[in-house]
């Protein structure tokens, strides 16, 4: 077993390690919950350093072969990292372990159940990104809707169920679409590789064809990620699913759908996606304005969060759009940033649940006077997410701009009052919160535990080091960017 | 020693973290520490500038970001107009540091103040060694972060926290034109080096209409930052912050980073005249307007701040009739003049714990250093001969007569008028006359405040010395050897324009005396004939309201309406979807419902369906 398997099915270890532990034993089922989790991100630690070492990471085991004629296609278990998945593997594995624990300050109910199907989850989505072919992508993608499903349902806020169906429904309906277009790809190509499948596509395939699958991408990726107008599940799971769990959701998952787009969509379809630019553009561009402007007047601070997210997934798609080095690399970068900022956000969030047991911000105000260090935190987040230099969203927002700005001025400049709005709605929101005269109606709460500030504090030290140097990051991409855009290789 | 120039900005920044770390376990100790810090910066400073002095331009840089092909570069840069500005900055922060020892004694929060300053000396030292327009641009937005936090310093007051918002909103809008304006910069020059697009422009490979188009973009950023009309109601909020603050950066540093860009980007104005233009006409208009308002207010602090709104409108016009050399020297004797207003005001404020004029009066026999800082000021600003601003408002008048900008000159002369107006109103309503408050409890400030008044106010009364047209030009000389693209040096202005400069001064201080000092009108009866004027200048023209009706109504009113698109369309065609598959499930259970015969049908079905398919396609 290889490097990479042994990180795929890392978590599956603690899920079965869980099994045999009783479930009485609360205090020790959250220690080893944490302990376990940590056997992915050592893992993904190990990867990183073979990666850097440009050792071949690359593994196959033959799986299901069958011949139609006189083609041979197979089914293979394919596994393989570029720069691009790395950076969303470390990025899952850090996230997953804080989101871990956070859970274990914050989760009261069937703890060993829901570390079980934390597990299930971190293997599904250490899955997609390691997969090497679209097909086990699939059947990962697919892994990570169940617990998901189960994680909403049970551990989650008021609305839990309604949330919970939502979210099946819709990823059901884009894993439908996603289904098609791999089986049709399948078909075609004879194969799922990816490496075939760029192959395949660059050399034959008519142009009709190729546009009708780039469109299902779209779609099937753009529900994940989400675009407009399919994104009211993901604002439900953000308020009503478990903070711990939408530091994965947000941080993590919503980043498959940029990385299909990017990846698959812009990879195997580049004559497609450039027709379909400007229909992106003006969605992403579209998100970033919807999302900024109704993130601007909710009145409960997940929300603002979640309207915050849509709009930052509109700067991914106008990275997208622009099909240039800059604006894919500025896609990229806006993922990984989000996905820290977000993480972190709702790390805050879960924090501020447990003292005031409330996110209306009409009922939250002066929080910076009991509780200067939450309120530091939620203003450093929000520093964060509203771009500002020395952080990571500045660089992705920046590069991104940079490649809009090349192809479509007009629409870019329309977006930059995107960066404006960012400003309004985060400082509307946190300032609310913090800063102000105090309010006692939730009674005297105590400030972060020195315990407490350690995930805050790692994420933050991520979210800085991008900033200060993004090339830690982007070195990493360079070859991979080359590859998707079809440069040189 | 030059080659520590990185460490310049390094330093306030370790001093950030570790008072901030620390916060409450720091307490006592916190004010030493930072004021150490700043002691260390201005000493490395002064030994970089003197280094650069005799080396002359320095660059070192290292990468940071790559873009495929494309390589962003971070580094350091030093040139005569930068290093002055380096000077001029860790000097001035030195000093408040020193000051807020006395201003800010016994707050709770001291750590977390000399964290945010440190914060705000690094970001404003790191732009000032930026040697490329993005880096400039971070640190930008850097300087705007430390500000925002000192604004809303007092974060449990709501004005506080309304003003802390207001200034990072505005700002940012201009930024946001600056951001524009540098990524269209990139795709014309291949680089954001300084130099390169120097290189670029001056050669003429941009077309002109983009010169234009890209030099009035990065415009609206200064005119965001430097408080220019139309973007300047943050500045008057601002002064919500502690008085020291105001001084470092509302006054002396960080607002003048506007006029700074637009130094540094000259080569930009300098090709096109339409852009010029427009600097000079958005200078001059805020020059007059702002001070109008400063005439009619009553908060010590709003005078000053609308006064310096006026300055820096007057370097903008500086700027923008070629007067490169007689903006940067404004920029230069400002701050020092400013700063001391700023601390002297302070000291005021720090004294009665209160900053309304109309509860002041006859202070100078009280606080005799403060009256006599604040003097020494006043005449600075409004150009009393000899004094520091007599010879930069001189130079800038000149400038303007000389660019053929007639019209500009008599709103400039006309602002000057208007600046010692409102400048001596204050001095005589707040420290001569009779008090309004028993003064028996008034105290002078601690030694340490006083001894930063006194070293501004011997600034300010010198340092007009380095560039005057009698005793050399010392100053021009060396920002003209520095920037090759500045054609002519010093303009050889008519000596009438001295004495106009002179009259106008004179004449501002004397109504001034006339009005408040000898009480020869009855400012109740003017104030009730002249109620309608009276009242839109102290409202800021209205300005803030109709923003108010405007902008921030119309974005509520905007996102209000995609409120209900998301409430209505999104989930009306979200209960569809829904609807859909239920029906499905629904329509799926029913076939499910045991009666065999049901199956069997479904089953023969089927069964026609695969033997149609296969007859018609004849085999597999």
């Amino acid at each position: 077993m290889g490097l990479l398997s042994f990180l795929v099915f890392s978590p599956l270890i603690g899920f079965i390690v869980f099994c045999f532990i009783p479930k009485k034993e609360q205090t020790f089922i959250r220690n080893s919950a944490v302990v376990l989790h940590a056997l992915p991100l050592l893992a993904s630690g190990l990867v990183l350093f073979q990666f850097l070492d440009h050792a071949s990471l690359a593994e196959k085991i033959n799986w299901i072969t069958f011949e139609i004629g006189e083609k041979v296609l197979g089914l293979h278990f394919e596994l393989d990292v570029d720069g691009f998945s790395l950076v969303l593997i470390l990025l899952t594995t850090l996230i997953g372990f804080l989101a871990v624990i956070t859970s274990t300050w914050h989760i009261n109910k069937d703890n060993r159940l829901f570390y079980q199907l934390m597990f299930l989850l971190q293997m599904g989505i250490l899955g997609v990104f390691a997969a090497d072919n679209l097909f086990l992508f699939f059947i990962f993608f697919e892994i990570t809707l169940v617990p998901m499903f189960f994680l909403i349902s049970k551990w989650g806020g008021t609305d839990r169920e309604e949330a919970a169906f939502r979210y099946v429904i819709y990823n059901g309906l884009g894993s439908m679409i996603l289904l098609i277009g791999i089986a049709a790809i399948f078909v075609l190509a004879g194969s799922t590789n990816y490496a075939e499948v760029q192959h395949y596509f660059a050399e034959n395939g008519n142009p009709t064809l190729q546009l009708g699958l780039a469109f299902a991408f779209l779609l099937a990726f753009g529900i994940k990620l989400p675009i407009f107008p399919f994104h009211s599940w993901m604002v439900k799971v953000h308020v009503h699913a478990p903070p711990a769990v939408v530091m994965i959701h947000a941080g993590v998952l919503l980043k498959i759908g940029a990385y299909g787009l990017i990846k698959f969509g812009v990879g195997f379809f580049p004559d497609a996606f450039d027709s379909l630019a400007i229909l992106i553009a003006v969605l992403g561009l579209f998100n970033l304005l919807y999302g900024a402007y109704l993130a601007f007047v909710q009145e409960d601070l997940r929300s603002v969060f979640a309207y915050s997210s849509i709009s930052h997934m509109g700067i991914v798609l106008l990275g997208v759009s622009a099909l240039n080095t800059a604006g894919i690399q500025g896609a990229i970068f806006q993922s990984v940033s989000h996905g820290l900022i977000a993480a972190m956000l709702f790390f805050l969030v879960g924090s501020l649940l447990a003292r005031t047991n409330t996110t209306l911000l009409k009922k939250l105000s002066g929080l910076a006077r009991l509780t200067p260090l939450l309120a530091g935190f939620f203003l450093a987040a929000a520093l964060a997410n509203l771009g500002l230099p020395g952080m990571s969203g500045f660089v992705s927002e920046f590069t991104v701009f940079l490649g809009i700005f090349k192809e479509m001025p007009i629409l870019a400049a329309i977006g930059t009052l995107g960066i404006i709005m960012t400003v309004v709605y985060m400082l509307r929101a946190i300032l609310n919160m913090t800063y102000g005269t105090y309010k006692s109606t939730y009674g005297e709460v105590q400030d972060l535990k020195a315990s407490e500030v350690v995930p805050a504090v790692v994420l933050l030290i991520c979210i800085i080091g991008i900033g200060v140097y993004p090339n830690a990051i982007g070195h990493m991409l360079q070859l991979t960017i080359e590859t998707i855009l079809g440069i040189g290789g | 020693m030059i080659y520590l120039a990185w460490l310049i900005p390094v330093v306030p920044f370790v001093s950030f973290l570790c008072l901030l770390w620390m916060r409450k376990a720091a307490r006592s100790l916190a004010s030493w520490f930072a004021v150490a810090a700043s002691a260390i910066t201005f000493g490395l400073t002064l030994a970089v500038f003197f280094a650069s002095f005799q080396q002359g331009t320095f660059t070192q840089e290292w990468s940071w970001l790559t873009i495929g092909s494309i390589d962003i570069t971070f580094g350091v840069l030093l040139n005569p107009l930068n290093s002055l500005m380096l000077l001029l900055v860790s000097f001035i922060s030195f000093l408040i540091h020193v000051y807020s020892m006395g201003y800010m004694k016994g707050d709770s929060r001291i750590s977390v103040y000399y964290g945010y300053l440190g914060l705000f000396t690094s970001a404003m030292l790191g732009l000032v060694l930026s040697p490329n327009l993005l880096q400039f641009y971070m640190f930008w937005e850097l300087v705007g972060l430390g500000s925002f936090l000192l604004i809303g310093f007092y974060f449990y007051k709501n004005s506080a926290k309304q003003a802390a918002k207001k200034a990072f909103i505005m700002t940012r809008i201009g930024d946001v034109g600056l951001l524009i304006g540098l990524i269209l910069l990139f795709w014309q020059t291949n680089s954001l080096r300084f130099t390169d697009i120097y290189t670029s422009i001056t050669a003429g490979q941009v077309e002109a209409g983009m010169v234009t188009l890209i030099a009035i973009l990065i415009f609206i950023g200064a005119i965001g930052k430097s408080g220019q009309f139309p973007l300047h109601t943050w500045l008057p909020d601002a002064m919500e912050g502690p008085t020291p603050v105001s001084a470092l950066i509302h006054a002396a540093t960080m607002v003048a980073a506007g006029v700074y860009l637009v130094a540094v980007m000259y080569p930009l104005y300098m090709a096109s005249a339409i852009a010029l233009t427009v600097v000079a006409c958005v200078g001059a208009f805020t020059a007059i307007y702002a001070a109008t308002i400063g005439l009619v207010q009553n908060d010590i602090k709003q005078v000053l701040a609308y006064s310096t709104i006026s300055q820096l409108g007057y370097m903008m016009l500086a700027m923008g009739v070629l007067g490169y050399t007689a903006g940067v020297f404004h920029l230069f004797t400002h701050a020092f003049f400013k700063a001391l207003l700023f601390l002297a005001a302070g000291s005021v404020i720090h004294a009665l714990h209160t900053q309304n004029i109309k509860e002041m009066g006859g202070l100078n026999k009280k606080l005799k250093v403060t009256s006599f800082s604040f003097l020494v000021g006043a005449l600075a600003i409004s150009g009393f001969p000899l004094l520091s601003g007599f010879f930069s408002k001189e130079e800038i008048l000149a400038a303007v007569w000389a660019d053929g900008q007639y019209v500009l000159f008599f709103v400039a002369l006309g602002a000057a008028f208007l600046t010692s107006l409102y400048m001596f109103r204050l001095y005589f309503l707040v420290f001569r006359g009779e008090p309004k408050k028993s003064l028996d409890h008034i105290q002078e400030a601690p030694i340490g405040m006083k001894a930063t008044m006194v070293v501004l106010a011997i600034f300010a009364l010198g340092i007009g010395y380095v560039n005057t047209p009698w005793f050399g030009t010392f100053l021009g000389d060396w920002l003209t050897e520095g920037a090759s693209f500045l054609t002519g040096g010093h303009h050889s202005s008519p000596v009438w324009i001295m004495l106009a400069a002179t009259i106008v001064s004179l004449g501002g201080i004397a109504l001034a005396y006339y009005i408040y000092e000898g009480k020869k009108v009855d400012q109740g009866n003017w104030k009730q004939s002249f109620s309608g004027t009276y009242r839109m200048l102290s409202r800021n023209y209205y300005i803030d309201e109709f923003y108010e009706l405007t902008f921030v109504k119309g974005t509520r009113g905007l996102g209000m309406a995609f409120h209900y698109i998301e409430m209505y369309v999104v989930s009306g065609m979200m209960d569809m979807i829904q609807g859909f598959f239920f029906s499905i499930g629904k329509t799926g259970s029913k076939t499910q419902n045991g009666q065999t015969q049901t199956y069997g049908a479904v089953a023969f079905l089927g069964l026609v369906l695969f033997m149609a398919f296969y007859i018609w396609k004849g085999g597999y």
